[in-house]
């Protein structure tokens, strides 16, 4: 750890006057293992490292990256960085962070996962793809299962006072499995996510999968109709993206946000809470602090239905006037921080799964919407998207149904929440427990 | 890069359990990327990666390792932990590298480096204020500049040793135009394998236009029709389709998984007879282009449909040896942290004998679809999904009004049969294709086409 460390202190240390660094060192550990036909297809070892550096001299930024670079690569990339900046627009809010004080979090660094023998996952690649094949006889293949983990550690210092690191440990299986009858193909998809094995349930995943796949056998394409919608965490999901770019302060600031004017309103149903907490440690993003250096916390953007605020990070802060939420975010040290959720969630609610299906009699319980990355405009809200899923009939699911479009703005849907289950789950950073949507219009034939 | 004895030593290393055969990846990579936004330069970064993936193979098995540090300890490390993943075994074989030259060479007349960023930084200025003359509703402008050279060395057990460099260069604006309440943005985006020559053929001040029109156009809008009616696929379009519902089912991984709609189906009609589609990395500076795919195969031209009939796969070297097939040189990955995978590099859909306008004018009622937002498929059913980001209504053989928020949603097999006219006005798409966590650059490319029936979601009546 300390050499990630060292690596930021000689970058910060080739500051000139009159100028501000900030350098980003990470290390990332990963190994994947996907196994197929009882055998490991395929096994990988990853390893990287390397450094960004953030450079501001009377309000100009330029940045610079080395992978794995020696002292004199990062030194190199400084200068860079400083010459870079000769070139970028002034602006007055581009400063970096000042040191705040950080709280460590329990708990998101397992030395047991960070040991873990190779065997121990190959083993556990090989179980979740036999489980997966052996419970069902429709469900024989899978295209994809997949056990992997990653340890990261991230340092991070300024001339601004900034020092802070943290090392997290993650894990996660996933499967995708393939269901077949007569001519006819489905696939279902499952993942989960946790700081380490032991808290996996991979047999769930695997469960999951079978049931997923199996129950899509036989769907036809229904008629079009405006009936009750329940979007399972699965489907729900998908939306949580297209929110959270609408939530950046960036967004809102550059006027690419639907929710621009709106602090204050009501923009949802009453039972709806939003919320960006980066200290929630079940939430794959948990980190202490943001990838700027500073502290990460809960913020409550939609509670009660009532838009609250945006998410900022110190630059969007200082444009808005206010303090910054703890939500920058970069892709790695290959960029400059901008402003992105952590973990991002419609927080659980009070109905049960059962009770939501209930409520929803005749109408569709969604498990698969597509085209949500390309069919919605994150400015307007409005979507079109195309879904698979299942009638809901007697209180339990029906008949699989695809090739369903739903069309919508994202405004319409918050407002048409009905019923929040206490279902949370999480999908890498993103989570959200089953929603029952008054009634949308599901087109079919 | 390296030097051969370190090479053949890192080679042996990874053979040292036996395996069907080891290959070495290295990578350097150099970047700039420049993004204008809200008329500022808002940053200016430059990069430099490198790093290698050790791969040691057994079947369609492998043990891949990468480290971004090149020295002898740090390869040899890697070596031995891709070497793991192989059963116990005798060490294999390590013959003598020789250099392939390649069959293709994708110029760069005028390097990228060579320019400086006061240049790149006064194309995104031309290009925002391109943009921003367009019309008085123009009020974002987000322009992009990148261009990278990545320098390749791939070396493998038997023999093989090839280097390539492989320059980059992309342009990308995105405009919001505004109209009261009504928001709506256009985006466009070429890129090429080239240098700096590029700007020749696409300005920066033409990309910005392109973008910038799209925008305003989609402020008269009206909502998407709902329902199945006649698609006619504007230049390129037709190429992604063909990309996602088509091509993904043709990579070989997918056809080896039993994952692939149209596995089973090689020599069988399962398109129009008008569709012949090709994929194909020679094309001269083409975006999915290289000499050498990422497992040193040479670049070659894969016929994938020949009037409708199905005539192969995509393959990379794992699939290829199980199948007794050549490579077809689809063995790509984003970078050296990745194992290779099936993928496609220019896939296209080859000019038809009808007239554009033709095609258009012959169709009584229907959607006119000249920009897509990108798609989603599932490879084992065929069901896709695609945004249309810009699009018209067709009324009595003329574009009428522009449609927001329309999606096509079909089946690759009903869909590729259901296309009742191929135009002769080819044109492409560039753009990043994802696939288990890897992006690597892609071409489409198809003449306007048309679909006879297609469903097409939509929020109007």
């Amino acid at each position: 750890m300390s050499d990630l460390h060292e690596l930021c202190e000689v970058a910060i240390s080739a500051a000139s006057d009159g100028e501000a660094v900030e350098a980003y060192a990470e290390e990332t550990r990963r190994v994947e293992v996907e196994a197929h036909k009882g055998e490991v297809e395929g096994l990988t070892f990853a390893e990287s490292r390397g450094v960004g550096v953030r450079l501001t001299a009377r309000g100009r930024l330029g940045y610079a990256y080395a992978a794995d670079p020696s002292e004199d690569e990062v030194r190199r990339a400084v200068a860079q960085a400083r010459e870079n900046a000769g070139f970028a627009s002034e602006d007055e809010h581009q400063a970096l962070p000042s040191s705040s004080s950080i709280e460590p979090i329990d708990g998101l660094f397992h030395e047991d996962q960070a040991a873990m023998d190779t065997d121990r996952r190959v083993r556990l690649a090989l179980d979740l793809e036999r489980v997966a094949t052996s419970s069902d006889p429709r469900v024989g293949k899978v295209e994809s299962a997949q056990y992997g983990d990653a340890v990261s550690r991230v340092a991070i210092a300024s001339t601004t006072g900034v020092s802070a690191e943290y090392a997290r440990t993650d894990c996660w299986c996933v499967v995708v499995t393939l269901a077949e009858e007569d001519d006819e193909t489905q696939t279902g998809f499952s993942f989960r996510v946790g700081r380490r094995l032991a808290e996996l349930d991979w047999q769930d995943v695997a469960r999951e999968g079978v049931e997923r796949a199996a129950r899509m056998l036989g769907a036809t394409k229904p008629q079009t109709a405006r009936v009750p919608v329940v979007f399972d965490p699965f489907a729900g999901s998908s939306f949580l993206g297209v929110l959270a770019g609408a939530l950046a302060a960036e967004a809102v600031q550059k006027q690419r946000s639907l929710f621009a004017e709106l602090v204050g309103e009501q923009v949802a149903a009453e039972i709806v809470t939003l919320v960006d907490d980066g200290r929630l440690l079940a939430g794959p993003a948990a980190a202490p602090f943001d990838d700027e250096g500073v502290p990460t916390g809960r913020t409550e953007l939609i509670g009660s239905g009532v838009l609250n605020g945006f998410l900022h990070n110190t630059y969007t802060a200082r444009r808005g006037g206010t303090v910054s939420t703890g939500n920058a975010s970069r892709g790695g040290y290959r960029t400059t921080p901008g402003v992105g959720t952590s973990n991002f969630f419609v927080d659980a609610g009070g109905s049960s799964y059962e009770e939501i299906l209930r409520a929803a009699e005749g109408g569709v319980l969604i498990q698969d919407v597509s085209g949500v990355h390309s069919g919605a405009n994150p400015i307007s809200g409005e979507f079109s998207v195309g879904a698979t899923g299942l009638r809901i009939s007697g209180g339990a699911l029906s008949e699989p149904l695809r090739e369903m479009t739903i069309a919508s703005t994202i405004p319409e849907m918050l407002r048409s929440v009905a019923a929040v289950g206490s279902d949370l789950r999480f999908f890498s950073s993103v989570g959200v427990p089953s929603l029952l949507i008054g009634e949308m219009t599901v087109a079919g034939v | 890069m390296l030097d051969r004895d370190l090479v053949r030593d890192v080679l042996r290393a990874a053979r040292s359990r036996g395996g069907s055969f080891a290959e070495l990846f290295v990578e350097e990579r150099a970047s700039v990327s420049i993004k204008l936004d809200d008329g500022k330069v808002e940053e200016l970064t430059t990069g430099l990666d490198r790093g290698a993936g050790v791969r040691v193979a057994l079947g369609t098995s492998f043990g891949y390792a990468f480290s971004n540090r090149l020295d002898r300890g740090a390869l040899l490390e890697a070596a031995g932990a891709a070497a793991a993943a192989v059963k116990e075994g005798s060490p294999g074989e390590v013959v003598d590298l020789r250099t392939l030259e390649p069959g293709v060479v994708h110029r760069a007349e005028r390097p990228a480096a060579d320019a400086g960023a006061a240049d790149k930084v006064s194309w995104l200025r031309a290009a925002d204020d391109a943009a921003r003359s367009v019309s008085p509703e123009v009020r974002q402008v987000v322009a992009s500049y990148g261009d990278s050279v990545q320098r390749v060395l791939i070396a493998t057990s038997d023999g093989r040793w090839v280097e390539e460099h492989r320059p980059r260069v992309r342009f990308y604006v995105t405009v919001v135009a505004g109209r009261d309440g009504n928001i709506q943005t256009g985006s466009y985006g070429p890129a090429a394998l080239s240098g700096l020559e590029f700007f020749d053929a696409h300005p920066a001040v033409a990309t910005a236009e392109v973008a910038a029109k799209r925008a305003v156009t989609m402020l008269d809008s009206v909502p998407a029709p709902a329902g199945e009616m006649t698609v006619v696929l504007g230049p390129g379009m037709g190429g992604v389709l063909f990309h996602e519902a088509v091509g993904h089912p043709l990579e070989s991984d997918i056809v080896d998984k039993e994952a692939s709609v149209y596995r089973g189906r090689i020599g069988q009609q399962v398109a129009s007879t008008l569709v012949n589609g090709v994929d194909d990395s020679t094309i001269a500076n083409g975006w999915g282009s290289f000499s050498f795919d990422d497992e040193g195969a040479p670049a070659e031209r894969t016929v994938l449909f020949e009037e409708g009939v199905l005539r192969g796969w995509l393959y990379d070297r794992l699939r290829a040896e199980k199948d007794g097939a050549p490579s077809t040189a689809n063995g790509r990955r984003q970078s050296y942290a990745h194992p290779p995978i099936p993928r496609m590099t220019n896939t296209y859909i080859l000019n038809g004998a009808s007239d554009a306008a033709d095609v258009l004018a012959s169709t009584d009622r229907g959607v006119y679809v000249t920009n897509l937002g990108g798609g989603q498929t599932n490879p084992a059913t065929g069901d896709f999904v695609f945004g249309v980001s810009e699009g018209f209504l067709i009324e009595g053989g003329e574009v009428t009004t522009p449609v927001r928020g329309a999606n096509l949603i079909g089946r690759a097999l009903e869909v590729m049969s259901a296309i009742d006219a191929v135009a002769d006005d080819f044109g492409t798409w560039e753009g990043v294709c994802g696939k288990d966590g890897q992006g690597v650059p892609v071409g489409s490319g198809s003449p306007t086409l048309r679909i006879s029936r297609l469903t097409v979601g939509g929020t109007g009546v």
